[in-house]
C-alpha cells in the first residue's frame, strides 16, 4: 500500500516537472523529448500498443511548446466557447446509475453530438472495466474511453499483486487521483464507477475536477435533470430487479425525449454479486410509440405517444 | 394607430442593428447571405464589349445554385456582371436599370455607359461598402465601347479588360497572357470563355457553366450557358421509394368536395299594416 | 486582439467507409484545398496499411500524412516483432492510443479504419481527433459529412424506411458489394455537385476477406481497377480510381 502511495507521489512531482515550462528542467525535458519523440521509445515495440511499459508509470503526453498549453487546447477544441473551432470533441449525454437491494442498475443513452450535429447514435457509453466494474461515459468520449481502459489495466495489476479484486472505492479513487493530477489541463469527464465488492453494491461519481462522491443514485450529463425527475419519484431501496431495470429504462427514455443532446438508444446493465450483466439495448423512438417490448418490468405499450394523443382525439364528421 | 411606415424616411432600416450585434456577441450568428463567390470578366474588342460570368452561387462551402444568372440587364446596350452578395447585386442593378430607363425616356437619347457607371458608384459610395456589390459594367453608346469595374465601396476603373470576384486572379492571368487590341468577335469570345473557365476550374467559389454577352453598336447578344463543361453525371442507382416506405401513426381521409343543401328561410309574415313603408 | 499559435488548417475533402459481410469499402476524394484554392487535384487520403486494413484520414493534411506515416511505422515494427500483420481490432486500439498521446496537442485528423477482422467479417472503425472510437457498419467524415452521412443512414441502415410487408427479417444487415460500390460512387458524385471542396477524383479501396471471389467488382462504369495485395492466399486489396467533376 505504502509503495503505491510513494509511486504516486513521485509521479505527481514528475508531472509538475513535466508541465513547468521554464528553466533548466524544461530544456532537459525538451532535449529528452526530441530523443523520445514517439518514434524510438522501447515501449512502442511489439504489442504493448502504446500504453507503454507499465512499470514506467503513466503514459507520456506531448505538449505544444506554448506558454499556456491548456489555453491552446481550449482555443482549438472547446466548442462551447467558440462554435467555429476546428477540432470538435463529442459531448452531450444522459447516464445514470443507482444502488438498490438487488445490486446496481446502470443505464445510458447512445448519442454523441459535435455542436448541433449528431456525430453518432450508436455510442457505447458503458465501459466494461472488468467483470465486476462498469464505468459510464459523459463529457469527452476519448477521455472516458482511454482512462477507463487504463483503469482496467491498473485494476488487473492490483489483482495480480494482491490476489484479491480491487474495491470499487479504491478503483474510483485511483481514477479520481489520476484526473486530479491533470487538473486544469482540459480533460473532460463525468463518470460513475459502479460495481460489487466485499461491501456489496457501490456507486462512485468521479469527474475531471477531481470530485469523488459515494452515493446511492447519480445521473450525469445534459439530460440528467430529466432523468432525475423520473428516477427520484420511482426510486426506493427495496425495488425488485425488474422494477429497477424498468426505472432505469424509463428515466433515460425521459431524457432522450426531452433533451436534444441525448437519445437514439438505451443500454442497460445490471450488476449483481456475480458481476455485471448486459440486459439490453432499446430504441428510444420505438419505446415512445410501442414500448420496450415484452420484457420483465415493462408495463406494456408505448411510454409516450398514446398517453399524449389518446385524450385529444377530435372526431371530424 | 397611425401607420408608422408612412412617416419613416427612405433607405435602410437599422432598427435591429443593436439587437443583432448583441446577439452576435452572445454567439448567435446572423444568417448567411447567398454570396456569388464568382468569376466575372469583361473585355473590349474591335466592335464592342464581351462580358462573361460563371453560374455558381454559394452559401459558405455549399453550392446554393448551380446555374444562376450573373449578367444583369441595365439597358439594351448596357449590361452588368455582379459579384458579391447576390441580393445586393440583383437589387442594385435592377434599380439602376429602372433609373436608366427613366433617364433615357426623359432625355430621349440612348443612355451612355458612363451614366450607369456614375449612378452605380455614387449609390455604392453612399453605403460605404455595406451594399456588397462588386460589378463589371460594359456597353456600347454614341461615344464608343466602354468597360468598367466598380468595387463595393464605390471606386471605379476604366480598363480594356477586367475581372472581378473570387476567381478574378485566375481569370486575369488568362487575360494578361492572351489579350491583344482589336480582336475580332470570335477571338474575344474565346478569350472570355478561357478566362471564366480558369475561374470555374481553379477557384472553388466559381463553377458550372459559362454565360457570355456580346454587345456591339447596334446589337446585343446574350449567350446564356454558352459553354457547359460541367454537366451532372448519371447516378448509378435510382432512388425511388416503395409506396408505404414512410411510417405513419394514423390514417384519416377527408372529403374535400362537400355536398350542401341550402334551406331558404321562410318569408317574414307581414303582420297586418305594420309592414315598413318603403315608398 | 492577441496573435495566437495556430498550427492547424482545414484541407477539405471527404472520406467514407462501408463494411459488408465479408468485405469493406474505404473511399475518399483526391482534392486538397485551402480556402478557395485547390492545392492539388490528386492527394490520396486513403492508405493501405496491411492486406486487411485500410486507413482513411481527413482534416489537416500535414497532420494526416504524418499520422499515417507513424501508424505504418508501428505496424512494421509489429511485423518485425511477431512475424505477422497486426489484427484489425488491434490496429484500431493502436490508433486510439496514438491519437490520445497527443491529447493536449491533438492531431487535427478524422480517421476511418476499414478492413477485415480475424473472424473474416468486414469492419469499419471511426475515430474522433483525440482517439475515441467505435466499430460501425458505415461512416462518412470530412467536409461533406453532413451531406453524405444522412444518405448512408437511409440507404445502408435503412433509417426512416419501413421494411416491405411479408419480407422475413425486414431490412438486410449487410448489402452486396456491387450495391455498396454504387452507393459510394453516388455519394461522391452528389457531394461533388453541392460541396465546393469535394471533387477531382475518387479513390476507392476494396478489401475482400480471405477466399472471397472478387465478384461485384466487374460492374463498375468507367472505372480503373488495380490489385494492390501484398501477400497471396490471404485477404485481397483493390484500388479503384474514378473521375469526379473538377469545378
Amino acid at each position: 500500500m505504502l509503495r503505491t502511495r510513494i509511486a504516486f507521489l513521485s509521479r505527481v512531482t514528475a508531472l509538475v516537472r513535466k508541465f513547468s515550462n521554464t528553466g533548466y528542467d524544461s530544456e532537459l525535458r525538451n532535449a529528452h523529448d526530441e530523443l523520445e519523440e514517439d518514434g524510438c521509445s522501447g515501449a512502442m515495440w511489439g504489442s504493448s500498443a502504446g500504453f507503454g511499459n507499465l512499470c514506467k508509470g503513466l503514459p507520456r503526453f506531448n505538449l505544444p511548446t506554448v506558454p499556456d498549453p491548456a489555453a491552446f487546447l481550449r482555443l482549438h477544441t472547446d466548442d462551447r466557447a467558440d462554435p467555429s473551432c476546428r477540432i470538435k470533441i463529442q459531448h452531450g449525454t444522459t447516464t445514470l446509475a443507482f444502488r438498490f437491494r438487488g445490486g446496481v442498475i446502470v443505464a445510458v443513452d447512445s448519442r454523441a453530438t459535435a455542436g448541433s450535429y449528431i456525430a453518432s447514435g450508436t455510442v457505447r457509453k458503458v465501459i466494461e472495466i472488468n467483470k465486476f466494474l462498469l464505468g459510464t461515459m459523459a463529457g469527452g468520449a476519448a477521455d472516458c474511453q482511454y482512462w477507463e481502459t487504463y483503469l482496467g489495466m491498473q485494476c488487473r495489476l492490483y489483482e495480480l499483486r494482491n490476489r484479491e479484486r480491487i474495491s470499487v472505492a479504491a478503483a474510483s479513487k485511483y481514477l479520481a487521483n489520476l484526473v486530479y493530477s491533470y487538473k486544469g489541463m482540459g480533460l473532460s469527464m463525468g463518470t460513475m464507477i459502479c460495481g460489487w465488492d466485499k461491501t456489496g453494491p457501490a456507486v462512485y461519481y468521479v469527474d475531471n475536477d477531481g470530485t469523488r462522491l459515494k452515493g446511492d443514485l447519480f445521473s450525469v450529463g445534459s439530460g440528467s435533470t430529466f432523468a432525475y425527475g423520473v428516477l427520484d419519484q420511482g426510486y426506493h431501496w427495496d425495488l425488485t430487479d425488474s422494477e429497477a431495470q424498468e426505472l432505469g429504462r424509463r428515466s433515460i427514455y425521459a431524457a432522450g425525449h426531452r433533451d436534444a443532446f441525448s437519445g437514439n438508444t438505451i443500454n442497460l446493465y445490471h450488476i449483481k454479486e456475480d458481476g455485471w450483466k448486459f440486459i439490453g439495448n432499446y430504441d428510444v423512438t420505438k419505446m415512445h410509440y410501442d414500448g420496450p417490448g415484452d420484457i420483465p418490468g415493462a408495463t406494456g405499450g408505448g411510454y409516450g405517444y398514446d398517453v399524449r394523443t389518446s385524450s385529444s382525439t377530435v372526431v371530424v364528421p | 394607430m397611425a401607420n408608422a411606415s408612412a412617416y419613416r424616411g427612405t433607405g435602410f432600416d437599422f432598427s435591429n442593428y443593436a439587437r443583432n450585434s448583441f446577439l452576435e456577441k452572445k454567439g448567435v450568428p446572423l444568417p448567411k447571405a447567398t454570396s456569388t463567390g464568382t468569376t466575372i470578366v469583361g473585355c473590349i474588342f474591335k466592335d464592342g464589349v464581351v462580358l462573361g460570368a460563371d453560374t455558381r452561387a454559394t452559401e459558405g462551402d455549399i453550392v446554393a445554385d448551380k446555374n444562376c444568372e450573373k449578367i444583369h440587364y441595365i439597358t439594351e446596350n448596357i449590361r452588368c456582371c455582379g459579384a458579391g452578395t447576390a441580393a445586393d447585386t440583383e437589387f442594385t442593378t435592377a434599380m439602376i436599370s429602372s433609373n436608366m430607363e427613366l433617364h433615357s425616356l426623359s432625355t430621349g437619347r440612348i443612355p451612355r455607359v458612363v451614366t450607369a457607371m456614375t449612378m452605380l458608384k455614387q449609390y455604392l459610395f453612399r453605403y460605404q461598402g455595406h451594399v456588397g456589390a462588386a460589378l463589371v459594367l460594359g456597353g456600347v453608346d454614341s461615344t464608343g465601347s466602354h468597360l468598367f469595374t466598380i468595387a463595393p465601396h464605390g471606386s471605379a476603373d476604366k480598363l480594356p479588360y477586367v475581372t472581378m470576384g473570387s476567381g478574378s486572379l485566375a481569370a486575369m492571368a488568362v487575360f494578361e497572357s492572351g489579350w491583344k487590341p482589336n480582336m475580332d468577335r470570335q477571338e474575344a469570345l474565346n478569350l472570355v470563355v478561357a478566362a471564366v473557365s480558369a475561374g470555374i476550374f481553379n477557384d472553388l467559389g466559381s463553377g458550372s457553366n459559362v454565360d457570355t454577352c456580346v454587345i456591339t453598336k447596334d446589337h446585343t447578344e446574350m449567350l446564356r450557358n454558352y459553354r457547359k463543361p460541367n454537366e451532372r453525371v448519371q447516378k448509378e442507382n435510382t432512388y425511388k421509394f416503395r409506396r408505404g416506405t414512410t411510417a405513419w401513426t394514423k390514417e384519416k381521409i377527408r372529403e374535400l368536395v362537400v355536398d350542401e343543401t341550402v334551406v331558404p328561410l321562410p318569408h317574414p309574415v307581414s303582420a297586418g299594416g305594420d309592414a315598413m313603408d318603403t315608398s | 486582439m492577441q496573435r495566437q499559435f495556430n498550427p492547424y488548417t482545414e484541407n477539405g475533402g471527404t472520406i467514407l467507409a462501408i463494411a459488408g459481410a465479408d468485405f469493406a469499402v474505404i473511399a475518399g476524394d483526391t482534392r486538397q484545398t485551402e480556402g478557395f484554392n485547390i492545392q492539388t487535384r490528386y492527394a490520396p487520403k486513403v492508405f493501405r496499411l496491411t492486406d486487411k486494413a485500410v486507413l482513411a484520414v481527413n482534416g489537416f493534411a500535414a497532420d494526416g500524412n504524418m499520422f499515417v506515416k507513424k501508424v505504418k511505422q508501428r505496424l512494421e515494427w509489429y511485423r518485425h516483432a511477431h512475424a505477422k500483420d497486426m489484427p484489425l481490432r488491434a490496429i484500431a486500439r493502436l490508433i486510439q492510443t496514438m491519437l490520445y498521446a497527443q491529447r493536449f496537442f491533438p492531431y487535427y485528423v478524422y480517421n476511418i479504419l476499414g478492413g477485415i477482422e480475424d473472424d473474416g467479417s468486414g469492419a469499419v472503425y471511426s475515430f474522433d481527433p483525440v482517439g475515441s472510437y467505435e466499430r460501425e457498419t458505415c461512416r462518412a467524415a470530412g467536409a461533406a459529412q453532413q451531406l453524405v452521412q444522412p444518405f448512408l443512414d437511409n440507404q445502408i441502415y435503412f433509417k426512416n424506411q419501413v421494411p416491405p410487408p411479408g419480407v422475413a427479417g425486414g431490412h438486410p444487415t449487410h448489402l452486396p458489394l456491387d450495391r455498396v460500390l454504387s452507393i459510394v460512387t453516388d455519394s461522391f458524385t452528389s457531394a461533388t455537385e453541392r460541396h465546393i471542396e469535394v471533387g477531382d477524383g475518387l479513390e476507392l479501396y476494396v478489401v475482400l476477406a480471405k477466399g472471397r471471389s472478387p465478384q461485384g467488382l466487374e460492374g463498375l462504369r468507367a472505372a480503373h481497377v488495380r490489385e494492390v495485395t501484398g501477400h497471396t492466399d490471404g485477404e485481397r486489396v483493390f484500388v479503384i480510381n474514378q473521375e469526379l467533376k473538377k469545378d
